[in-house]
């Protein structure tokens, strides 16, 4: 509350995670870059991908002249190292090439990357990330305004996003109890989970309501704001256009945190063919479908809107 | 009058919905959870920890509960603004034996009976809020394009309720040869 005002002139941040390397965060995290730019806001795209860093190829950029590199080795400020990548108000922050694992970066470095990241000059800086669930990835994914998961509609890539954002949600408890000095109820209550009867963190969270006042106010205040928008990549049928649906359900019945279906975007042969090409597709195929569900998507990030329910029953492809 | 109003807040929770949804949002959004719970998802596969076969059940309930209390609240709704009611409808005693001279509802049937009661499917359409395509393909018995049997299901009912049918016995009937013509 207190901050109430720095919070108002400061960046906006998106990260885009979710566990599975191949679903498509770098070219979402592309497009959406490039459709709020051409709306007009100032945009910084973060490559965050430490191991695999390729973000800028989705521009067209072969070899970037700075790098994360430069900030976590030379000291240089973000600001400093964001460059051009051809479209105007999208700046570029490429990730390191090879050289740095996100192993190798230590707590103080991750602390000021994080102040770097809010002092940005623009409205809207979206952070890439890698697979995996890293704890600095978590870190980078929780520091976001809007945690948004890419998956596609395949078991394992649905099957990861679970366990990347159960991970993220049992860290973010564990920071905030800890805070508060509960640390250790909360370690000690999840290691004896069993004679608990504690299955799931559902579970957890239940348990530790309500064995006392202060937990549950401390959950209503902090962790009720917890909240993940899903994005449904790689559609090859409208029937698929239910699953995002379904994904949240199971986000918010079985595993305790809120979620939102921000949007769908369908599988196209143009998007490889442009990547190889190193076309940025938005502006290269602009009337194609994904350009469309790009542009309702990030309407809905936005706004903090959902697919409206009546898409599912009534399109079809 | 406030704690009424929010356990209808609580339903439309269990379903998903803000508090101002549509009738129309609160059926697809019923259809779709039971859907998802009553078969096999992948948004519901290897999550054994969390998904135990009685949650699974425990949730299917409130699911049933939320959308029956709902169904309530918007027709009370309705009838305190005043929309617009289906058309009462009352069968001679000709049509009553021709109904009852059935052996079974199809597709060709349900259309020849509405047809001799003069509905059009652009009515149904409009007083459900289901386009009319579907009931088209009911009539067809074409079923590519529903997403899930309780779609079906779900709109059939609609349709025969519309037309003031026997729905429990036209639904079984329809539904059985829905499962013969597809082999489910
Ligand atoms: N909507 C789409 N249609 C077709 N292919 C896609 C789509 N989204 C992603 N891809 C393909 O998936 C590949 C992996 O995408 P990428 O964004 O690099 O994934 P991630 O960053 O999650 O590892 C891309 O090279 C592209 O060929
Ligand atoms: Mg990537």
């Amino acid at each position: 509350m207190d901050n109430g005002r720095d919070r108002e002139k400061r960046c906006e941040i998106w990260a885009i995670g979710g566990g599975k390397g191949g679903t498509g965060k770098s070219f979402i995290t592309s497009c959406i870059g490039d459709y709020l730019a051409s709306e007009g806001k100032k945009v910084i795209l973060i490559d965050a991908d430490l191991g695999g860093a390729n973000l800028h190829t989705f521009f067209g950029v072969s070899k970037p002249q700075n790098s994360l590199t430069d900030f976590f080795e030379r000291k240089l400020s973000l600001n400093d190292i964001v460059i051009d990548c051809g479209i105007p108000d999208l700046g570029l922050v490429t990730g390191a090439l090879g050289s740095l694992d996100s192993e190798n970066i230590k707590h103080v470095q991750k602390l000021k990357f994080f102040k770097h990241i809010k002092s940005l000059d623009a409205e809207y800086v979206i952070i890439d990330l890698g697979a995996g669930s890293h704890g600095n990835t978590m870190d980078t994914f929780m520091l976001a305004d809007k945690m948004i998961v890419v998956i596609v509609p395949e078991l394992t890539s649905i099957e990861n996003m679970y366990h990347f954002v159960k991970n993220v949600f049992f860290r973010k408890l564990k920071i905030v109890l800890d805070r508060h000095g509960l640390k250790d109820l909360f370690l000690e209550t999840w290691k004896n989970r069993e004679s608990h009867g504690i299955k799931n963190l559902n579970d957890l969270v239940s348990h530790l309501k309500e064995g006392s006042v202060d937990v549950r106010s401390i959950f209503d205040k902090e962790m009720s704001g917890f909240r993940i928008d899903i994005v449904l990549n790689q559609l090859r049928s409208s029937r698929d256009i239910m699953l995002g649906l379904s994904v949240k359900s199971v986000c918010m019945k079985f595993l305790g945190f809120h979620a939102r279906y921000a949007g769908y975007v369908e599988h196209e042969e143009s998007v490889l063919k442009c990547i190889n090409k190193r076309q940025p597709f938005m502006r290269t195929y602009p009337y194609s479908n994904v350009v469309k569900e790009i542009g309702r998507l990030s309407d809905n990030l936005i706004e903090g809107k959902e697919v409206k329910t009546s898409e599912f029953v009534c399109r079809r492809l | 009058m406030s704690s009424s109003a929010e356990d209808y807040n609580e339903y439309f929770r269990v379903l998903e919905l803000c508090s101002d949804a549509s009738f129309s949002d609160v059926r697809n959004s019923y259809l779709h959870l039971k859907a998802l719970y009553s078969g096999d998802s992948i948004a519901t596969a290897n999550i054994p920890d969390e998904f135990p076969e009685g949650t699974r059940q425990n949730i299917l309930g409130q699911i049933e509960d939320a959308y029956s209390k709902l169904v309530g609240f918007f027709e009370k709704r309705g009838r305190e603004s005043g929309c617009k009611d289906r058309p009462a409808i009352t069968f001679d005693d000709e049509f009553k034996e021709y109904l009852a001279g059935m052996t079974s509802f199809n597709g060709p049937l349900l259309r020849q009976i509405r047809e001799k009661l003069g509905i059009k499917l652009s009515d149904i359409a409009s007083y459900t809020r289901i386009r009319k395509q579907y009931f088209e393909e009911i009539e067809l018995e074409k079923f590519s394009s529903f997403p899930a049997e309780v779609y079906l299901r779900g709109y059939l009912t609609e349709y025969a309720g519309y037309l003031s049918l026997d729905v429990s016995r036209v639904v079984s009937d329809y539904m059985n040869r829905y499962r013969l013509l597809t082999g489910k």
